[in-house]
């Protein structure tokens, strides 16, 4: 995204909702459908009709489930207990049957998009050990953005039609404004039916809270993309990319300022979206909630990216642990193992296939996977030992999250974070192997004293910046973790105060925002998953 | 009662969980944990616990999750 294309956004944003405003509250969601529809056409034309497909698989397949779900409901009255089960199964089997054809639907336009070449890759090794020398040619697919947010987006609404939880909409137009909303379809978040799509279609009046909440909000955005993001990505860039010439402390103080730059990137993204989306009365998941505090890596995880978490844990953990194979295993392990490692077993194996999936979610490349099996490793052995450290903890009575243990449990997350960055970041699994090779064995002090580390690409009024930048925000997520959002207790307050830093943040974006000669726009990150 | 707090146990073992009720929100059941805890409970009391069942609200205290197991054998 260019800075023109931010400017452009925040344009496009006030032009939709004057036209929602002029409109009756009945009819306000078609503007947000056509918002969605030309925002598509500016991204990129067969955009459209992938959003156009997916909602169509959606909906064929939740229509057809609320219609079984109905007719069981109707069956089922005046049979006897066994006869209902049996009844029951029956559904089950066609409602199975239905969701999976509609899920089957929308993965397939993602694997074919996303995936294909990534396949062609793993098996075109394998043909050439049976003598095929001319492998599957890779094809040449361009990868519609934001494809990975609104299709799964989209089969978690067949899921929960399928459980029960939600009745398929009977407006198509309604369910593709849905996976179409335009603040969230480059990064998400990724949001549920329920909570999402009332709030889309009910209309909503001006209301001058949302709309300040909805600028100050898209404006802390900014300030995070464009004054630290875009400013630390130069810095990591430049030792990421010529990484052999660093040493130790260049390394790491790039690996810190590239997970700055990804935190302030995605989560600046994602306050941009929210904010746009509140302007018009409607409140988006949240997304990220000071994942630096965390204690563990698991509690980081239910932190960072929650919206993508949440959905792999309630559409794929549940629903594989839950499953009959893996409540087998589980009854087998018990037979076998003590009641630990016995419940342990199964939660794994199932886990193994989130981590898998988070990490191919994030890219087809050999990379992803290995970076969804360091952090399933991380978990696995984390639940391992887990026991014991609450045995400690009750034996001589200290507090895991609390003084030096709690300070202890979060740098510990903080480094294996910093690390999963690096995999995350390098160019391959051969390059983050050298990068961490790199900050083992070329230890140099004069990188400490010569000034390198002040001269990155860039000179020390940038790491004042982002020093200064990274202390705001620390301040404002430490104020948060104690029950106070700072930016919506601003914009409820007095017309003064909420007037005086927007302002104010304005200031600071365009007076130290990263531009120049010396920088270039970076794109989104998480906008090409 | 008495049942529910001893799976407890076994998957937390080492806290007094009898008095929590935040026990999902507080973030000491995690998901790998309910898990474990579904495989034992649909064990135990031979109850069908379905993803729709998986909601913090049935799983803060004990006393919640004996609710939900009432319901489900209902």
């Amino acid at each position: 995204m260019t800075y023109d294309s931010y400017l452009f956004f925040a344009a496009y944003a006030l032009i939709v909702l004057g036209i929602y405003l002029l409109f009756p509250l009945k009819y306000r969601w078609t503007v947000l459908l056509g918002a969605g529809a030309l925002f598509c056409g500016f991204l990129n034309g067969p955009v459209a009709l992938w959003v156009l497909a997916c909602a169509g698989f959606a909906y064929v397949s939740a229509r057809h489930l609320t219609t079984l779900q109905d007719r069981f409901a109707k069956e089922k009255k005046d049979l006897s207990k066994d006869e209902r089960k049996a009844l029951k199964a029956r559904y089950t089997r066609r409602k199975k049957w239905t969701a999976a054809g509609g899920i089957v639907g929308a993965l397939s336009i993602l694997l074919v998009l996303k995936y294909c070449n990534f396949f062609i890759g793993q098996i075109n090794p394998l043909l050439s050990l049976f003598g095929v020398t001319e492998g599957i040619p890779f094809l040449s697919l361009a990868l519609p953005m934001g494809i990975s947010y609104y299709t799964l987006q989209a089969i978690g609404y067949i899921i929960d039609t399928y459980r029960g939880v939600c009745r398929a909409e009977k407006n198509f137009f309604k369910l593709l404004l849905f996976v179409s909303f335009f603040p969230q379809m480059t990064e998400g978040p990724i949001a549920r039916y329920g909570q999402l799509a009332p709030q889309l279609t009910e209309g909503h009046r001006y209301s001058n809270e949302n709309f300040t909440g909805g600028v100050t909000l898209i404006l802390w955005g900014f300030f995070k993309k464009i004054v630290i993001s875009d400013r630390a990505s130069f810095m990591a860039s430049e030792v990421f990319d010529n990484s052999a010439s660093y040493g130790t402390f260049a390394l790491i103080t790039a690996a810190v300022l590239y997970t700055v730059q990804l935190y302030t990137d995605f989560s600046g993204c994602i306050d941009i979206m929210s904010g746009t989306a509140r302007m018009f009365g409607i409140r988006l998941p949240e997304n990220f909630r000071q994942p630096f505090f965390s204690h563990s890596v698991g509690e980081f995880w239910r932190r960072w990216h929650i919206s993508l978490g949440t959905w792999f844990k309630d559409y794929v953990f549940y629903s594989v642990s839950l499953s009959a194979p893996f409540m087998k295993l589980s009854k087998a392990a018990s037979a076998k193992l003590n009641k630990f490692l016995a419940a342990l077993l199964p939660s794994s194996c199932a886990l193994l296939i989130v981590w898998l999936g988070t990490g191919l979610w994030h890219g087809a490349d050999m990379k992803y996977v290995v970076y969804g099996l360091y952090y399933f490793l991380i978990m696995f052995l984390g639940s391992l030992v887990d026991p014991l450290g609450a045995k400690a903890a009750q034996k001589w009575g200290f507090d895991r999250k609390k003084g030096v243990f709690g300070a202890l449990a979060v740098a510990r997350t903080i480094l294996l974070v910093i690390i999963g960055m690096i995999m995350f970041r390098a160019g391959s699994l051969e390059e983050f192997a050298n990068y961490l090779w790199g900050i083992v064995s070329r230890v140099n002090y004069g990188e400490l004293t010569g000034g390198v580390l002040l001269c990155l690409g860039t000179d020390t009024p940038d790491f004042i910046v982002i020093g200064a930048g990274a202390v705001m925000m620390l301040i404002v997520g430490i104020m948060k973790e104690r029950g106070t959002d700072v930016l919506q207790t601003v914009a409820k307050g007095p017309i003064y105060i909420k007037w005086s830093v927007m302002l104010g943040l304005i200031a600071v974006i365009l007076v130290f925002g990263a531009y120049g000669p010396n920088y270039g726009p970076v794109d989104n990150i998480y906008a090409q998953f | 009662m008495e049942t529910i707090l001893e799976i407890l146990a076994e998957v937390k073992p080492g806290l007094d969980l009898s008095s929590e009720t935040e026990l999902v929100d507080s973030g000491i059941l995690d998901s790998m944990a309910i898990i474990q805890l579904v495989a034992r409970l649909s064990d135990e009391f031979d109850v069908e616990i379905t993803p729709v069942d998986l909601v913090p609200e049935n799983f803060n205290s004990v006393q919640a999750i004996e609710a939900m197991i009432r319901r489900l054998e209902d």
